[in-house]
């Protein structure tokens, strides 16, 4: 049944036929027969090997030895990794999932005109027609999507009206307690912005070090005409973690995406980001840093579709690199027969602080149309030694001038971040990383 | 202040100088001319404690301190400041940031505690302004994007900031218009006094007419050859190296 170079997709398909009883809103059946035919089609696949193309700097071997269970509600005290994580210096509205599900109590929606806020699970009960069409226009070939599928746990649904421009951004916080021990967290989520309408989402991930989860978080994005959407992730799971983010947008003309991300949690960290330009005029600015050591492994693989003319896009990737850690950064650009005067750039730089670590770089650029502006560069090297003399020099000693150097590296990325709060965060994480790096 | 004796500096197993000696005491002004390839800018990192630089024979003391065993930090910490010849570009560190690092450095190496924020602000606006830098430039990344003169500028900003008791300016003065030529000699003259020292490393005569120096070294073949005083740059100016009996081109 399972495709060459995929490992076997049976166990996760026996697992599902179990747990399925137990699945949230289990008596509505045509959500049972959609999480049964997404079963099969993973299971007709399985899990994408080392010898898959686009997973060969992710070893998935370690979901194979351990079949990992269906996170259950959890109980307990989250209080405290909630608080860690949360920017308490933004108002706005807070969604928060504790091991995969929606917490009603420790979140925060704030009713506002022309926004709504829903949890998939709920959704799913009081818009049964609407959930539907979304789960039927999302459907995806791709194996791990519908393993997502079949065993989602929870979610939310962002929906933002013609013209309505949020004032406050959306925090959205994933947390994974020590009772998500062995298990697989699943979650995907709904954003839609209607015409000319405007939101920031604040996205991020955390977990208890030492406990092994694997969080499986999909979300579907539709921009129309005009709509401007920022997401800003960060990715701070625990030690033990394997951790899946992918993000799908569609952009209608005019419509203007930012994504930025900073990945430095987990064991194995996969981040995936895939715009797709249908509308002229479409802008999609990517932006990221990711900083791996003592075995962790974070892949970061873009997919930018241009499908029609005259729309931009630009990508900016930085890794830092400590003893042990392993990195990919793998950039597809797809430029349509049609998309005449596409102006996409892609950039990559990775600094090593040790040799011992390993930076990939993979652009790839498929280009059909010819009068097109597209760039590509990757770079990977070490700490400049005139920079670092000329800051001894000035005296500095070795540890400061290596952590300025690099912070400075990595704040490039975020420079024109406008919301204070989140660069300033984006920045502390990093120099809490970094600490311990130099 | 600072005495180096029969220096042997190798670089890349290579030596580079050979044995060379060299007092400078507080209030003076001493200026090293040689040709390309003598071991002037060796010399001046290995005042400074630059890797790669090493140390084979002979002593660097200053102020009594044996200076072979201080890092470059520590060095700078100790009141020594390099001018460079090409200052490195640092991306994404703003010259503000860069200075409130280097200044809190330094006085925390000399136990003291860091220095305020409107303090250090004062302090900068002052400076720039002295030396005729736009305020906005402080704002930017560290030499990123700057002309040769605005580098050089930038540096003469740095040492009156870091106000070092000795500098050593290593060709400060090349690739200048004469203008910027003159910001960098006024930078250089503001900071004579009886307390400090000032070693001047350079290929031509033009800068001495603007610092005039109390003394003048030839270097050449990782040897001072000859010392005078002010006017032997003049002596060098029109009879060039070969007046001395010193070979450019094998140098």
């Amino acid at each position: 049944m399972t495709e060459k170079n995929h490992f076997e997709g049976k166990p996760y398909a026996d697992r599902f036929r179990s747990e399925q009883a137990a699945l949230p809103n289990s008596d509505i059946q045509w959500l049972n027969d959609l999480r049964a035919t997404s079963i099969e089609r993973y299971e007709a696949v399985g899990l994408p090997g080392p010898k898959v193309e686009e997973w060969k700097y992710t070893n998935l071997s370690a979901l194979k030895s351990e079949i990992y269970r269906t996170s259950k509600p959890s109980v307990g005290d989250n209080e405290k990794n909630i608080d860690e994580i949360t920017l308490n210096e933004i108002s706005g509205s807070k969604v928060v999932f504790v091991n995969g599900y929606f917490d009603q109590n420790r979140s925060n929606i704030i009713e506002s005109p022309g926004i709504k806020i829903s949890s998939l699970n709920d959704y799913v009960k009081s818009n049964p027609e609407d959930a539907k069409t979304l789960f039927e226009n999302n459907r995806s070939k791709e194996s791990l999507q519908n393993l997502n599928l079949a065993l989602m746990t929870g979610g939310y649904i962002i929906e933002v009206d013609e013209v309505t421009k949020l004032a406050e951004p959306i925090q959205i916080i994933h947390v994974a307690t020590d009772t998500a021990e062995s298990n697989s967290l699943r979650t995907r989520n709904f954003i839609s912005l209607a015409e000319n309408s405007g939101a920031q989402i604040i996205e991020r991930f955390h977990g208890e070090n030492e406990v092994n989860y694997w969080r499986q978080n999909v979300t579907r994005v539709q921009l129309a005409d005009g709509a401007a959407l920022d997401i800003l992730q960060t990715q701070t799971e625990g030690n033990g973690a394997i951790h899946m983010s992918e993000t799908d947008i569609r952009l209608a003309a005019d419509a203007s995406l930012k994504h930025y991300s900073l990945n430095l949690g987990g064991k194995i960290s996969r981040t995936e980001i895939k715009p797709t330009l249908n509308g002229k005029h479409g802008n999609v600015e990517l932006r990221g840093a990711f900083l791996a050591r003592d075995g962790a492994a974070h892949d970061v693989m873009t997919h930018m579709k241009h499908m029609v003319p005259e729309c931009e896009s630009d990508q900016v990737y930085r890794g830092v690199l400590d003893k042990g850690g392993k990195t990919a950064f793998q950039g597809k650009v797809y430029v349509a027969k049609d998309a005449q005067l596409t102006n996409a750039d892609q950039s990559n730089k990775n600094l090593l602080l040790d040799r011992n670590a390993e930076a990939n770089s993979k652009p790839e650029l498929l280009i059909y149309a010819d009068d097109v502006k597209c760039s590509h560069g990757a770079t990977v090297g070490e700490l400049d030694q005139e920079a670092l003399f000329y800051l001894n020099a000035r005296g500095l000693d070795n540890r400061d001038a290596k952590a300025l150097l690099v912070e400075a590296f990595i704040a490039e990325v975020f420079e024109e971040l406008s919301i204070e709060p989140v660069k300033e965060n984006y920045l502390g994480l990093a120099r809490a990383w970094l600490k311990a790096a130099v | 202040m600072l005495e180096i004796k029969n220096l042997h500096v190798e670089v890349g197993g290579k030596e580079i100088l050979k044995g060379l000696n060299l007092t400078i005491n507080a209030g003076e002004v001493h200026a090293i001319m040689g040709p390309n390839g003598a071991g002037k800018s060796t010399l001046s990192y290995a005042i400074c404690g630059k890797e790669g630089y090493e140390i084979t024979e002979g002593s660097i003391t200053f102020k009594g301190k044996n200076f072979l065993e201080l890092e470059a930090n520590e060095r700078a910490a100790e009141g020594v400041f390099l001018g460079f010849q090409y200052p490195v570009e640092i991306p994404g560190v703003s010259n503000m940031n860069f200075l409130k690092a280097a200044i809190n450095s330094i006085r925390k190496y000399r136990g003291e505690e860091e220095m305020a924020a409107v303090d250090f602000l004062k302090l900068i606006r002052a400076k720039a302004a002295e030396l005729e830098m736009d305020p906005e430039m402080l704002k930017r990344a560290v030499n990123v994007g700057f002309s040769g003169g605005e580098k050089k500028r930038n540096e003469m900003v740095q040492m009156a900031m870091l106000d070092p008791v000795f500098a050593v300016l290593d060709e400060t003065d090349s690739g200048l218009d004469i203008d910027a030529l003159r910001i960098v000699a006024d930078g250089i003259n503001r900071m004579r006094s009886p307390e400090k020292a000032i070693l001047v490393i350079t290929h031509y005569q033009r800068l001495l007419d603007y610092v005039i120096p109390d003394f003048v070294h030839v270097l050449s073949d990782g040897r001072i050859v000859k010392s005078g005083d002010k006017s032997l740059a003049h002596v060098l100016e029109k009879d060039g190296y070969a007046g001395l009996g010193i070979d450019e081109s094998a140098a």
